[in-house]
């Protein structure tokens, strides 16, 4: 049962490891994918909107304290792409959700909810326009993080090692 | 009123948790400034960074060759150039010892290479091997051979994380090279800009921008960037103007973090002045 919440952030400092090593290498444009993200949408279409939204608060917690961002602001940004995520949970939807190309299209939808929230918070601005950050700063990141997904669907081994 | 409760809670959990979390993300994000906090934070980063490092270090060895080859034109250029540079050096000798100037010329220079970079682009943020075992204190700057990179934010033992010129958090007291004049350098989120420079002022495209003698954060002026644009904004009075960084942040490796943090009793008397 505890193995099951401890799991998630043993994964994730490897994940992370990954993020900021290896994925700097895959760059296009100044743009890299997210797989923080990509995982914390798995959790939480596999196992819930309650426990996606503090699994989101968790990472992001844990991305600001190693990266040196504003403490709280990943925390935030996660925690709320953690819920969207975990609108498309379900006992009939889940096996879909995350099989097909569905699971690409809710990362898209997760990491935009996800780049806007942390944009926004940290260039507040009254003059912010949010159709800008959308446009120029989540669009592009978002898409290549649900391009990275698709490799996610065919990885033979998740549900073994998830 | 249990059972009310008990049935708000099954029927509404997760939107309860979901404002709890987001308040408590918004109350932390209050305490960034916080001592304790960025304690936490240093030990935190450093411990991560000590395993990074050494993964990067694997994945950098595939950079080596072109990075040598880079290195050894880098090199032949400043041979070129510091031969005439002794010859001026010589002459500036001559004049000083007849005026008897200072000497301030020797800076320390800590060697640091980046272990991590942030994934944002509005706080980007690179964390490097070299801590306060290594005299690193936080105000420091952080450049290489082609200019400022960014200023040391925080510092552990082993590793310090420093913001670059791509951080929103950052703000500059610059100065256009040419001209003097003043301003201050931010990082809008997509594009480096000096604000508040009134239109009237004498700055062109191919200006040089240098950290400002009167930045409270760096002691003398060490390049930033160029110009790229200039021109009015929607008032009218103050002007726009787009810096073009001298060091590509994406690509950097390798720098140098200048040991000297500017002198807090300068700082003080300056404040004081103002205060009366």
């Amino acid at each position: 049962m505890k193995w099951k919440y401890i799991f998630p952030f043993i994964i994730f400092f490897f994940v992370y490891l990954v993020q900021i090593t290896v994925v700097p290498f895959i760059r296009l444009a100044g743009v890299i994918p997210d797989l923080i993200l990509i995982l914390l949408v798995y959790y939480s279409i596999s196992r819930g909107q309650l426990y996606g939204t503090v699994l989101g608060a968790g990472y992001g917690l844990l991305i600001d304290l190693i990266s040196g961002n504003l403490l709280g602001l990943s925390m935030l940004s996660k925690t709320i792409a953690g819920f969207v995520a975990g609108y498309f949970t379900g006992e009939s939807k889940k096996d879909t959700n995350v099989s097909t190309y569905n699971f690409s299209l809710i990362v898209l939808l997760c990491s935009i909810v996800d780049t806007i929230v942390f944009t926004f918070f940290s260039t507040f601005d009254l003059q912010t326009n949010i159709l800008s950050i959308l446009f120029e700063q989540a669009l592009l990141p978002s898409l290549y993080t649900a391009v990275v997904s698709i490799l996610f669907i065919f990885y033979p081994f998740r549900r073994r090692m998830f | 009123m249990f059972r009310f409760f008990s049935k708000v809670w099954s029927n509404f959990r997760e939107y309860i948790v979901l404002v709890i979390v987001v308040l408590l993300s918004l109350i932390i994000l209050s305490q960034n400034q916080n001592l304790q906090v960025q304690k936490v934070r240093a030990i935190a980063f450093g411990s991560f960074a000590s395993v990074s490092s050494i993964i990067s270090d694997l994945f950098s060895t595939t950079d080596l060759k072109r990075e040598n080859r880079e290195l050894r034109e880098t090199n032949a250029k400043l041979m070129l150039m510091l031969s005439k540079l002794r010859k001026y050096g010589i002459t500036n000798d001559e004049l000083r010892n007849l005026v008897q100037f200072k000497d301030t010329t020797a800076f320390p220079l800590i060697p640091a290479s980046i272990v991590s970079k942030s994934l944002s682009f509005v706080q980007n943020s690179i964390t490097l091997n070299a801590g306060s075992k290594d005299s690193v204190l936080a105000g420091m700057p952080v450049l290489n051979d082609e200019g400022l990179i960014g200023i040391i934010q925080s510092t552990a033992e082993e590793f310090s994380i420093a913001k670059t010129l791509h951080n929103v958090d950052l703000k500059l007291a610059v100065m256009d090279e040419r001209s003097r004049i003043n301003g201050i350098l931010k990082w809008t989120g997509e594009e480096l800009i000096m604000m508040n420079i009134p239109s009237t002022y004498d700055i062109e495209a191919g200006d040089r921008i240098v950290t400002s003698d009167i930045s409270s954060i760096v002691a003398f002026p060490i390049p930033v960037g160029i110009v790229e644009e200039f021109k009015p904004d929607a008032s009218g009075v103050f002007s726009y103007i787009k810096i073009k960084p001298f060091v590509d942040l994406a690509t950097i490796d390798n720098l140098f973090i200048l040991a000297v943090v500017k002198s807090k009793q300068v700082e003080d008397l300056e404040l004081n002045f103002y205060r009366q």
